[in-house]
């Protein structure tokens, strides 16, 4: 087994002290690409927001590359190299296309790589190019999904924790956004991704968990899903 | 014609007063959700750290500015780790701030005049005489104003649409998680603004009281409430609008004054801003405030 990036161990953590995450623990390895699935209100959004910082532990650990990060400020976290695209349209909503992206290369170590980082993210959403003096919020539902994602590739991050992308989104659009994300992982980007729905990242993820009532009930390999998908589907009362 | 030249050079040098002033405002409420009740006796504290150098240190006046400078940041300084670091991420923040900000104006107020006195003063910052233009003087001093306004509101502009920090700025401003998660520390992008904001209230508290006004405690509340209004006409958190309305309002302000009476101008504004505000409650230029979360 490949070396792991992150590891989260055995963590707890709610919101007014009512847990919503219940005794968690994965790992995600160098340069592969980790799904959690599971229905809406069930603590994938809780987790990413605990690994990035934004919620604080009430008991457990989380590891990313030998540095615990328990106690770190958001942004410290943030310059180690996780990166959290959040979930729905976090942009910034009064500024260009162009500004937005430069936001994503705020940290001093992407800023120095400014251009180098705008190409890359242009090559993956040339509509991003397009429309680099619109303003955020005049972009459709799809373009601020491709702009919130593009804005965290600016960071030049290690660590991808991409939440929902397709949420909301028309099928040709979630088309668009998994062929960009399938390019990521050709690049050997390391990814965490969270959906609802476990059927479009089965080409994807090289790895799969089953978040059910903020517990991990299940894990493995995509064909090993595939196999069990029903018996799942039953367990949990809902579609995967 | 002579009475037109009056309005216009009145109606500018009081435009560019409320125009830093309300620029200062602005920026504090847009970026830091603050709406900054102590703005007044910032002004005036810039009126006596420009005062002190000159007066008791003996400085060359034109280094009243640079003292004034140092006195806004400060001012900045000691608002944000007393008040703002402490309470920025509480829900009720925008509520909290106002009250904090009322008592911190209270305390200051007392304390100037403890040192000062209440006694109006003259302020050393000020180059005397002039030159005419049709027969209307327009002082030396009222070029200063202009000018330090123009430059200010420029340069704060520049700021805040093309450089790095600018543009965390506005993020902090619009989508303050996602900023964060960017790597943005927002605490020290509220620390940055509470400093400018400092130091352009300060800039305008000596502009103000070495031209309209006399060197008091107190020379700052009139324009802090006239910057309010600005404000509200031009919508919060708008600074080309802020200056436009600033211009626009002291314009009228003038015509009134000199067509009308002196008291009718502050009225005048007021009821302006209310029926602006009925017909658009987000303001001329305004739109709907950024939700926080």
């Amino acid at each position: 087994m490949t070396e792991a990036s992150l590891n989260v161990d055995a963590i707890t953590a709610g919101y007014r002290g009512r847990p919503v995450l219940r005794d968690v623990s994965l790992s995600v390895p160098e340069g592969k690409v980790v799904g959690i699935v599971g229905p809406n209100g069930h603590g994938k959004t809780t987790l990413l927001r605990c690994i990035s910082g934004m919620l604080p532990l009430s008991s457990g650990q989380i590891v990313f590359r030998d540095r615990i990060l328990k106690g770190l400020a958001i942004e410290k976290i943030a310059e180690l190299g996780v990166i959290h695209i959040p979930q729905g349209d976090l942009i910034f909503p009064d500024m260009s296309v162009r500004d937005n992206l430069l936001m994503g290369a705020y940290m001093p170590a992407a800023y120095a790589n400014v251009e180098q980082h705008l190409n890359a993210v242009h090559d993956l959403f040339p509509v991003l190019l397009e429309r680099r003096d619109q303003i955020a919020s005049t972009l459709s539902g799809g373009e601020r999904r491709m702009l919130g994602i593009g804005r965290g590739l600016m960071c030049g991050g290690r660590l991808l924790m991409i939440d929902e992308p397709s949420l909301g989104l028309a099928p040709i659009v979630i088309e668009q956004i998994y062929a960009v994300l399938n390019e990521l992982k050709r690049e050997g980007r390391t990814i965490l991704l969270v959906e609802e729905n476990a059927a479009r990242m089965l080409d994807l993820v090289d790895d799969i968990y089953l978040l059910d009532h903020g517990e991990l009930v299940w894990n493995g390999t995509p064909a090993e899903f595939e196999e069990r998908q029903e018996v799942l589907e039953t367990y949990l009362g809902a579609d995967l | 014609m002579e009475a037109f030249l009056q309005i216009l050079f009145s109606g500018l040098t009081l435009g560019a007063m409320y125009a830093l002033s309300a620029v200062g405002l602005t920026l504090l409420w847009g970026v830091v959700g603050m709406l900054n009740m102590s703005q007044g006796v910032m002004l005036a504290i810039g009126g006596y750290a420009s005062y002190s150098a000159i007066t008791y240190l003996g400085l060359p006046w034109p280094l009243g500015l640079p003292a004034a400078i140092i006195g806004g940041f400060i001012t900045g300084l000691v608002f944000y780790h007393v008040m703002v670091r402490w309470m920025y991420r509480a829900p009720a923040f925008e509520v909290n701030i106002i009250i904090a900000t009322v008592g911190a104006a209270i305390v200051l107020e007392s304390l100037m005049i403890r040192v000062f006195t209440g006694y109006p003063l003259d302020q050393p910052f000020s180059l005397p005489g002039g030159f005419r233009i049709g027969g209307i003087q327009l002082p030396f001093q009222t070029l200063i104003n202009l000018s330090v306004a123009g430059i200010m509101t420029l340069g704060l502009g520049w700021l805040l649409r093309s450089t790095r920090l600018g543009r965390a700025i506005r993020a902090t401003a619009q989508r303050r998680d996602a900023a964060q998660l960017l790597g943005v520390p927002v605490a020290r992008v509220y620390l940055q603004v509470m400093i400018m904001a400092g130091i352009i209230a300060a800039i305008s508290g000596v502009m103000l009281t070495a031209s309209v006004a006399n060197l008091s405690p107190y020379a700052g509340t009139n324009p802090m409430l006239k910057a309010f209004f600005i404000c509200a006409i031009a919508g919060l958190g708008n600074i080309p609008a802020a200056v436009g309305a600033s211009l626009i309002l002291a314009f009228i302000e003038g015509s009134i004054q000199y067509s009308v009476s002196a008291r009718f101008g502050f009225p005048t504004m007021l009821g302006l801003a209310i029926v602006v505000l009925i017909w658009r409650p987000y303001g001329l230029f305004g739109q709907r405030t950024v939700e926080r979360s």
